[in-house]
């Protein structure tokens, strides 16, 4: 993007570089510290024994609990939970960039209520089995995009206000469609349904999923952190931007669909996790930088480590039962919000 | 020539396919130490053998267990299992809904029981992923309950105490038949949740209990296994009886039973059924909700309530 960018003071190479360092060393030990606890505690020191030994190869090695444990639930629980707190930073900075709104999450636009709708339909007909579920989730989010952006559009151009309202309007709509099918469901698979609104962790994806999930979500944060610049300029307004070079239908296009892509692979992984998409973006501003190539890269990391703690929680505030995780990052991310928000206003 | 030439060829072949085939034919046996099972969900099951270690998704089939005399091969029971009373000792696994699958996992069980009606998919299907057989009972009936308790017999390896626990049940069942065999059925509705209304549909036990125990169910032609429905259509259908369930003492019930009494009398619509004014609002222990052997003792109980005449 060879765009004139407002020059942000303060931001070189190296201090993104320090954040970001700062950032992964603390995702780094939320995570080893989340792989021993949990309702059977396992010491760190046997974590990492067991890890060198599964880097080495000697999983035999390893009593077969804990290789259980480590390596088939709560490791890629804590992988899945990474990939979803990404995806849902990240989607909310570029929701908030485009629509200029502070108060932008990834589900602003019914992306999440898309996909609950997929999956719900999936439950009824009765086939929670593995590739249906965040297929079906997936497609939902996927055709709720579509419907959005069509609907947000003002003559062949994606327009903020608009955008917003068409998306608010369709959240409602399907949520309504949502309690209407769940109204007339029977006991099991409402039971079902309601872990999906809430937001849940424990159910172990498949590796395929993980991989898949992987890839899309680096390509998705590239593609956002590749217009980072031009977010920044976007953010002063549509008009000032296109007078500074800024091609800003196209950069709204492609970071709506990055974000909602994000969006939709976070919610058919775990259904709808609330509140990490609004906090992070803000808790990075607060901390860092306002500026889009520092808050990016920073949410990713940021939102990694939340879900991550926030599921150490869910595992182990009542364990050996298991709260759904949205229900900790609702509880704890609501009075957080209220704090920032009243913190900024006063400074 | 040639015949024999092609004949000779086919021995051959044989014999190479019977040589590779040989240790495994041998080793057959062994294998087949595993039993294969179907389970009540219509899922195919990997057994071994002999269960050493089970841990129980669901009370009543903690209930099963203890009644079969297996109480010592249970390594894990959920945050629910309140009966009997030594059970609230065992190890924990979490709720019925959300049990923690490292904290099954690290019980070493060689298997899980489970039910469809309260354990999620979910669940069933983390365990199996993990490599730990699920057998899942799925009672629909009262003879469902007696089925299940013969099934989980099975797999424990105890059918005899199964055999014995499940006659001795169908002998009072059939009591219980005979006694109400020329009583008219009065009509119930049978209140699961008060706000909003719930009640158990046709694909529940419940249902047939209440059916067993001389009572028509005003919702048992509902297709849901637990249809919500309004007050308007419960209130045209003027059932004969209200039924509560509730855990308590024999006192405790009596007592629960006039504080309803009293409240409903002044609860707007509630007011309204026929069976508040006349007093006839009744409270059951709440095993009726237990596909379990105490589920026979809560229906013996209702038919009582409903039927004193025949006692």
């Amino acid at each position: 993007m060879a765009t004139p960018t407002v020059n942000l003071p303060g931001l070189t190479r190296r201090r993104l570089l320090v954040i970001c360092g700062i950032l992964a060393g603390t995702l780094a030990v939320t995570s080893l510290v989340s792989l021993s606890l949990g309702a059977v505690s396992i010491p760190v020191w046997q974590v990492l024994t067991a890890m060198i030994k599964w880097v080495m190869g000697a999983q035999d090695s390893i009593p077969s609990e804990y290789r259980l444990i480590l390596f088939e639930i709560r490791g890629p629980r804590i992988v899945l939970g990474m990939l979803v707190g990404a995806a849902l930073a990240v989607a909310g900075a570029s929701f908030q960039a485009l629509l200029r709104n502070p108060l932008a999450d990834p589900y602003v636009l019914g992306v999440s209520s898309g996909a609950a709708l997929g999956a719900i339909v999936i439950l009824i007909i009765g086939r929670p089995a593995e590739p249906f579920l965040p297929l079906a989730a997936f497609l939902g989010a996927g055709a709720t995009i579509a419907v959005v952006y069509w609907l947000g559009q003002k003559a062949g151009q994606l327009e903020s206000n608009t955008l917003l309202l068409a998306g608010v309007i369709t959240a409602s709509f399907l949520s309504a469609v949502i309690m209407f099918l769940m109204t007339t469901l029977s006991g099991r698979e409402l039971r079902g349904a309601a872990f999906w609104l809430m937001g849940d962790l424990s159910t172990p994806s498949p590796l395929w999923l993980l991989w898949l999930f992987g890839v899309l979500l680096v390509g998705a944060v590239g593609f956002v952190y590749g217009v980072a610049a031009d977010l920044n300029v976007l953010l002063a307004g549509e008009r000032e931007a296109t007078h500074l070079g800024v091609d800003v239908a196209r950069t709204k296009t492609l970071v709506y669909l990055c974000a909602s892509l994000m969006t939709g692979l976070a919610v058919s992984a775990s259904g709808s996790i609330g509140y990490v998409g609004l906090l992070v973006p803000h808790l990075v501003r607060l901390l860092f930088s306002s500026d889009y190539r520092v808050l990016i890269p920073s949410s990713a990391l940021l939102g990694a480590m939340l879900i991550v703690l926030a599921d150490t929680l869910a595992r182990t505030v009542v364990a050996p039962t298991e709260l759904p995780v949205g229900a900790v990052t609702a509880i704890a991310g609501a009075p957080l919000f209220i704090y920032l928000l009243r913190k900024r206003s006063m400074g | 020539m040639r015949e024999n030439f092609r004949t000779s060829l086919w021995l051959a072949l044989a014999l190479v396919l019977a040589l590779k085939a040989g240790p495994e034919l041998l080793a057959g046996p062994v294998a087949l130490a595993a039993r294969q099972v179907t389970d009540e969900a219509g899922r195919s099951v990997r057994l071994p053998e002999r269960i050493e270690r089970v841990i129980s998704l669901a009370p009543n089939l903690t209930e099963i267990i203890y009644a079969l005399g297996a109480e010592n091969r249970l390594v894990g029971v959920t945050d629910y299992c309140d009966f009997p009373e030594a059970a609230r000792a065992k190890p924990r696994v979490g709720s019925v809904l959300s049990p923690s699958a490292e904290q099954i996992v690290a019980l070493k069980p060689d298997l899980v029981l489970a039910t469809v009606a309260g354990n999620r998919a979910e669940s069933v299907a983390t365990l199996e992923r993990l490599g730990v057989p699920v057998y899942a009972t799925n009672p629909r009936s009262v003879d469902d309950v007696l089925a299940s308790i013969l099934h989980v017999g099975d797999v424990l390896g105890e059918e005899q105490a199964a055999l014995r626990l499940a006659s001795d049940l169908r002998h009072r069942l059939d009591a219980l038949g005979r006694r109400l065999a020329d009583v008219s059925l009065p009509r119930v509705l049978f209140v699961v949740w008060e706000e909003p209304l719930i009640s158990a549909g046709r694909e529940s036990f419940l249902t047939d209990a209440i059916a067993r125990a001389g009572g028509q169910s005003i919702t048992a032609t509902f297709s849901a296994a637990w249809p919500r429905l309004s007050l308007e259509a419960a209130l045209e259908e003027q059932p004969d009886f209200l039924i509560f369930a509730y855990h308590g003492s024999p006192a405790e019930k009596a007592a629960e039973r006039s504080l309803r009494q009293a409240q409903l009398k002044h609860k707007p619509g509630w007011r309204e059924f026929r069976a508040v004014r006349q007093g006839k609002v009744i409270v059951v222990s709440d095993t009726i909700n237990r596909p379990s052997p105490r589920l026979f003792d809560a229906m013996e109980e209702l038919a009582r309530t409903l039927h004193p005449e025949v006692f």
